[in-house]
This record gives structure tokens, sequence and C-alpha cells, in this order.
């Protein structure tokens, strides 16, 4: 339920071509604001460069080399200590190396440099959640979205610290102590979901097909160099007069995703992504799949209801944009999601998932 | 999705103001706009409705002035929301009265305001952490920025399933509470009990248990003035005491008599104790039992304990107690306990305080006369004096009588309180000089009224 920071992958204005950014996770994690601000202050560098050297850094964490993955970000900013997107990756990596004191400390200082970048209170919030200092991951999650009021990620993440502290505040309320058996699942429940994640886990019943986060396309970085709508998939005019075949089949797809979410069908909604599907974050295929395992069927009940369904099909590739209702447990969460698809074979299949609208 | 956030506050507004709507008016208006104007489903707009019609009473006067308002700047709140956990709201600011503070937070729920609701009721739990039902409110208003709140302490099913007593008693409190609020005593007005009161008696309280609440106030030159009011507790199976260990608490004319230190006693008692003279002498004459009638404080796990909740006490939140400890003399403060108070224009008091008043008179003229037949027809055939019955004691008075030797016997701030139930009892209080003594002795009587004559069934020296 809570998105660590690793998971946070939506564009954070909302804006479609900073979700087209070819970065690894961790790095889409930064707003396109950051991007701008990256370009301001090394107007200087060859933004090929940087790119390459964030791009080596998430390899490195990717593949779970978190020591080598610091060094090298360490190394980076002996040269440009001011660097935010280094200094993010590099809280990033703290936090995934189990770091907090570390992570918080290097967020901090990016939030003090930078204030109007929501993500690093995001993950602020994130870690001192995770520590159990909800007060503070709540007025931190309320910076991010006072820097960018829709900032999704940090809406969600504030929905679960609202109902971590109102559960606090009713146990205090009715004198209702841990050891008591009736509130004791759902403390627990929150906790293990505030964890950074289950990466340490062997995943247990993953399917044998995607094992290798090779699958992830780490697409060359040079994208990163103007943010140019070039990328955006033309938002060609929805037509749904005349739906084609096409987007019929991915209509179906997408409701069936949905369905299948809804349903805990935890092995069709997994069968909804294709192989070289765009992880969040710089999980593994597999701690993805655990992740969502655990999310989905740690729910006692899941609602996914869409409306506004859009999809554009243009040649084997398809984007479907619509407006989710989430509801679990005591969570109702609204937003705009993309769905990019591709048809693999026969075929329809989910290659990336964004937030925003 | 930032605007998933705004709405469902309104609908936590909604549901939360409906407890408050008839606090003020005023603000009804827009309750109804919210809810009309919401996204949500019919059901939900509707049981809010209902919450509303269940709130508004018929009686409701509403009283705005109840609680003063102090709505904070939404930049305080912002910088609040900011500074989160770090920031320690300057308290003089906001009053040390958590009472007022909660309403004060209910108010800005009726005003659509859950922002500055929100960050009120943040810092009064941390100010009163052991203050459950702000703890519940504070819950909600969290709860609410992520989900629509139905009812207050709408608590998830499995908390409300471990917690589901006390839940209702919270529930139970914050309706006493605004109950009491919203039905408050005209200015004033005095509670009919007090038909005179000497100068000597500077306080008097006064405890309506239909309305969870003791009205604390001052014997001014000008007749008495409402100092305060405070939330209470009363005995866990009501009132109306009559069996010692019935958990019930006593209804009738008290007084103080003693005021215990906190230190010598149990954390159960909170910050002191003011013992009251339960049973008292019409007690004891309907053969009432049981002893240790108090006021007195709360533990420190709880600020407030549910509206019946002790084995007959009458119990107040700590600072509140304080308050009262503070300002009551021992021995002279009247404490009134009813069901529930009936409010009077003082001079009405005095108007039926006049047929009591002349008998007290011809009593005394009686007492002056030496004329012990005429003196003892004012006294009922079962009168009592500290067990003594009418033979036992008519020696002595006639003594006391024959010793007076023709001299006026002054009576001197003179109190007294009419306590009516199924008898009328007047409880008087005097002092008595003898012409040209120096000191006199304070008295008690208990009168009872027999068709229209008063008699006497106690006198004795206090």
């Amino acid at each position: 339920m809570f998105k660590s920071p690793s998971f946070s992958r939506q564009p954070a204005l909302g804006d479609s071509t900073s979700g087209r950014l070819s970065l690894s996770g961790v790095v889409r994690v930064m707003s396109s604001a950051a991007v701008v601000a990256i370009c301001l202050v090394t107007a200087l560098s060859p933004t090929v460069a940087l790119a390459d050297d964030y791009a080596d850094v998430n390899v490195l964490v990717r593949a779970g080399k978190l020591a080598e993955a610091l060094t090298k970000a360490d190394q980076y900013l002996v040269g440009k200590p001011r660097d935010p997107q280094m200094r993010f990756i590099k809280g990033v990596i703290q936090t995934e190396a189990a770091k907090p004191m570390d992570a918080i400390a290097t967020f901090t200082q990016i939030t003090q440099d930078y204030p109007e970048l929501p993500e690093p209170y995001n993950n602020l919030a994130v870690l001192y959640a995770g520590q159990g200092q909800f007060d503070k991951a709540r007025a931190a999650l309320e910076m991010a979205i006072r820097t960018n009021p829709s900032y999704a990620t940090a809406h969600e993440n504030l929905g679960d610290v609202y109902a971590k502290l109102a559960s606090q505040a009713y146990s205090k309320a009715l004198q209702l102590d841990g050891a008591n058996t009736g509130v004791q699942p759902k403390l627990a429940l929150i906790r293990t979901l505030f964890a950074p994640d289950a990466k340490g886990q062997k995943p247990t019943p993953a399917p044998p097909a995607s094992t290798k986060p090779v699958a992830a396309p780490v697409t060359p970085p040079v994208a990163v160099a103007p943010p140019t709508p070039a990328a955006t998939p033309q938002p060609a005019p929805p037509a749904p007069a005349a739906t084609s075949g096409a987007e019929k089949e991915v209509t179906a797809v997408v409701r069936a995703w949905a369905d299948a979410w809804s349903e805990k069908d935890i092995d069709t909604y997994l069968a909804s992504y294709g192989a070289n599907f765009d992880t969040p974050g710089s999980q593994s295929r597999n701690a993805w799949e655990a992740d969502r395992r655990a999310r989905i069927l740690g729910k006692s009940r899941i609602s996914v209801k869409l409306s506004n369904l859009s999809v554009v099909v243009q040649g084997s590739k398809a984007v479907a944009k619509f407006k989710q209702d989430y509801s679990a447990n005591s969570l109702n969460v609204s937003s705009r999601k993309t769905l990019d698809l591709a048809k693999v074979g026969e075929r329809w299949v989910i290659v990336k998932e964004s937030t925003g609208s | 999705m930032h605007g998933l956030l705004n709405s469902l506050t309104c609908v936590v507004l909604a549901a939360l103001l409906a407890l408050v709507a008839p606090l003020a008016h005023a603000e009804s208006a827009k309750i109804t706009k919210i809810t009309k104007g919401q996204t949500k489903t019919k059901s939900e707009a509707n049981s809010a409705k209902a919450l509303a019609r269940a709130a508004a009473k018929p009686s409701v006067k509403a009283s705005a002035k109840a609680a003063k308002t102090k709505i904070s700047s939404k930049r305080r709140a912002v910088q609040l929301a900011a500074s989160a956990a770090l920031a320690a709201p300057a308290r003089e600011a906001w009053g040390g009265n958590a009472e007022a503070r909660l309403i004060d937070i209910y108010k800005l729920v009726g005003q659509a305001n859950s922002r500055d609701a929100l960050a009120q009721a943040e810092s009064l739990v941390k100010d009163h952490p052991n203050f459950q039902l702000a703890q519940l409110v504070y819950g909600d208003l969290l709860a609410g920025r992520a989900r629509p709140i139905r009812v207050l302490g709408d608590v998830p099913d499995t908390t409300a399933l471990s917690g589901a007593q006390k839940l209702a008693e919270l529930r139970q409190e914050s309706q006493q509470r605004l109950r009491a609020l919203r039905e408050r005593p005209e200015a004033g007005l005095v509670p009919s009990h007090f038909l005179a009161l000497s100068p000597r008696v500077k306080h008097a309280i006064a405890v309506d248990a239909s309305r969870s609440r003791l009205y604390l106030f001052e014997n001014t030159t000008n007749g008495l003035k409402l100092l305060a009011d405070y939330y209470i507790s009363v005995g866990k199976s009501g009132i109306e005491k009559s069996l010692e260990g019935d958990l019930r608490t006593p209804l009738g004319v008290y007084f103080v008599t003693g005021n215990l230190d906190p230190k010598q006693l149990k954390d159960f008692y909170g910050s002191g104790a003011l013992p009251i003279n339960y049973p008292n002498q019409l007690d004891v004459k309907r053969g009432k039992t049981g002893s240790g009638i108090w006021l007195h404080g709360t533990p420190p796990q709880q600020f407030s304990r549910a509206p019946q909740a002790t084995d007959g006490c009458v119990v107040l939140a700590n600072p509140d107690l304080e308050r009262i400890i503070k300002t009551v003399e021992v021995r002279s403060t009247p404490v009134v306990i009813a069901q529930s108070l009936k409010w009077v224009a003082p001079q009405t008091v005095r108007a039926d305080s006049k047929p009591f008043e002349d008998a007290l008179s011809s009593w005394n003229a009686a007492k002056t006369s030496g004329d012990i037949t005429r003196l003892m027809s004012w006294y009922t055939a079962d009168f009592t004096s500290y067990g003594k019955t009418l033979t036992e004691w008519k020696p002595a008075m006639a003594t006391e009588v024959k010793q007076l030797a023709g001299r006026e016997v002054q009576l001197k701030d003179v109190s007294f309180m009419r306590w009516t139930d199924s008898a009328d009892t007047m409880v008087v209080t005097f002092g008595e000089l003898v012409q040209g003594a120096k000191s006199g002795t304070t008295k008690r009587q208990y009168w009872t009224r027999q068709g229209s004559q008063w008699k006497i069934f106690f006198e004795g020296v206090i």
C-alpha cells in the first residue's frame, strides 16, 4: 500500500514527457522539475555524460551491488557535490542498504537545497514512517504536496499515513494497547508494508519466465537531454465512435487486468504484464512480483474501478488512459493512470504503468 | 487525486458536524449544502442527514457563546502542518480549557474547516494525550483525510469490535458535553434549590446528572454568579443512591465536608477529593446507607470518565477539580445534586422563600417566648437530633429555653435550600446569637412541609 521510494514511478508533474524519460526507475522518481533543475545546475556539463553516470549507478543498484553503487555515487559527488539527481540516487541507495539515518540526512539536505522538489520529501516520509515517526512522515508528505499538488504518490502515501495516525489515535481513544488482538493484525500489516520492500526475501512462486532483470529495457540515457515531447505517444484524438478491433482488444485486456486485481486473481493479474514490463524503481521482476503479491493478497478486499477509459493504438503499441478508483481495506484513492501496452504474438501485454494525469 | 482529499474532507465534516449542528445554527445551512454538494452515495448523505436530525433535539437553545470561538488563522494551520511534530503551539493562546478546545474543533468541523480542526485536534491531544474523546475526534479527522467518516468514532471494524464499550461511552460523553452546551441555562438564572444563601457562603455547586454537568457559582452581593461548569461522571448504575454498594450517586442537598490531600490518595482519585455529607439527615431519615461520596478527579490514564462510570462519586477532570478545590470552602459550600436542575429567575426564588421565612421567624419567636409547648409544636413526631428522638431531646431544649430567660435569639447568616421530591424539604443553616452574648453556635435544621405547614425533623449544632 505504501509506496517506498524505489516503487514511486509516476511522473510527478503528470507530464507524460517525464514518464517517457528513458532512465531507470530510480531516476524516474525525480520529477521533470528535478530534471530541469539538473539541467540548470549542470548547464555546462554534457548531459549525455551525466546520464551515463546516473545509469551506471542505477545498473549497480539493480544488480543489488549497493556498496559499489554508493562508492560510484560518492565519486561523482566529489566533483558535483550539489547535484540533486545523484544525491537523490544516493539517498535511495542508503534507503535500500537499510541505512535510514544516512538516507534521512541525504534527503533532508536535498529538501534544504531544493525545497521545490516534492520527491525528497516523499522519500523522507517513507523513511520516517519506517521508523514509526508518522507525524514527521505526515509533515514531509504535506510538504511534498505543497510543492507539487498533483503528486499522486505523495497523496497515496499520505492517505496511508493518515490512516496509520488515525489508527494510533483510535487505539489511544479506546485504550487498546498493542497486545490487543483486535487491532494487532492491522498494525502488523501496516508495519510490513512500510518496510522498504521484500527484496531480501526469496521470491517464492515467481514464474520462471521472468527471472532476469535484464528484461527491463535500460534504454539509452541519451533521452534525458531535453525532455522532448517527441517521445510522447501522440494523444491522437480519442475516437470512441469508430473503435477499431485492436482498440477493443486493448480495452478488454485493460478491463481484465482491473478485474483480476479486484478479484485478487494474482496469476492473471501478473500475466497481464509483459516479460519486458518496465518494473518500477530498481526492482527486479522477481522482487516486483513478490511485492505485488504481498500487497494484493495482503488486502482483505480490493476494488478497482476504471472510468473515462481511452485507448489509442498505433501498430503493435497501445496507450490506455483512465481514471482509476482504487479502494482496499480502509483506503480509497482515485488517480489518473496510463498503461502502455504492446502486442506480443497475439496478446496485448502491459509494458509500462504510470500514475498521474 | 488531490481533489480527493478535499472532497473526502467535506464528507467527514458532514458527518461530524451533524453532531455539532445544533450548536451553531448559523452553520447548519452550510452543512446542508455540503451534504447536497457531495458526490457520495445517497445513502451516505441520508445517514448524515439522519444524524443531523437525531442530534437536533427540540429543546435546542443555540448558544454560540458557550465556548469561545478561537479560530486560528489558516496560516497557523499551515505552519503546524509544515513543522508538524516539532511545532509546539503556544499554549496560552489556546486557552487552558480542554473541553472548550474540543468544542472549537467541533465548530471548525461545522464550518467545514477540517484543516484547522485537524491542527487544533493535534494540539489538543498533544497537551492532553489521555483525553480519549479528543483522541477519537483526532482519529476521525485524520482518517477523514483518506476516507469518508460517517459517525463520530468511525473506527475500523476490528477496532470497533475490541473497543465497543469504550466507543459507546465516548460517544455518550460527546453527546453529554454537547448537550450541556446546547442546553445552557439562560444568563442570570439560578438553580431553584438555592433559596437563600448567606454572604458567609462564598460559593455553591449544583450538579445536573441528566446533563453530566457541574455548575460552580460564586455567591456575590448581587446573588449567584455562574463561574464555570464542567463535565462530570456519576455512578455506573446512575443516580438516586439508597444502598451501600448500589453504584449510584445520591440526589439531594449536601455540603463539602473536607478536602483530602491528594498525596494521601491513590492515583485513582486524581488531583484530590472533596467529600460531601452523604447520607444527610433526610437520607438518614429515609434509611439510606452507604458513605464516602466524594467529588474527585481522574486517574492519570484518563482525562475524563464515561458519563456513568463511578461507584457513586461525582468525578471531574483533574484540571476542573483543581479549580474547584482552589475556589470553594470546606463546610460552607453547598453541593446540590439533582437529576435535572430547574433554572429560575432570582426574584422568583425570593417570592418562593417568603412562606418559609415566615415559618422560620415564627419558630424563632416561639423559642424566644420561652413557651416550650408552643416551641415544640414546630417539631415533627419523628424528629431526631444525632440519634436522639424528640422525647430524648426535649429536656435539653427545655433547659436551653429556660437559660434564655426571655432574651432574644438572633438568627444570623441564614441560608436555606429546598429539596423537593416525594417530600418537600428545607435545609437550613444559621448562627444563633443570644442577645448579649459574644458568640453563638451554628446550627442546621431540616424542615419538611406538611400541607402548608413547615415543621422541623432535624436540628443540631454543626
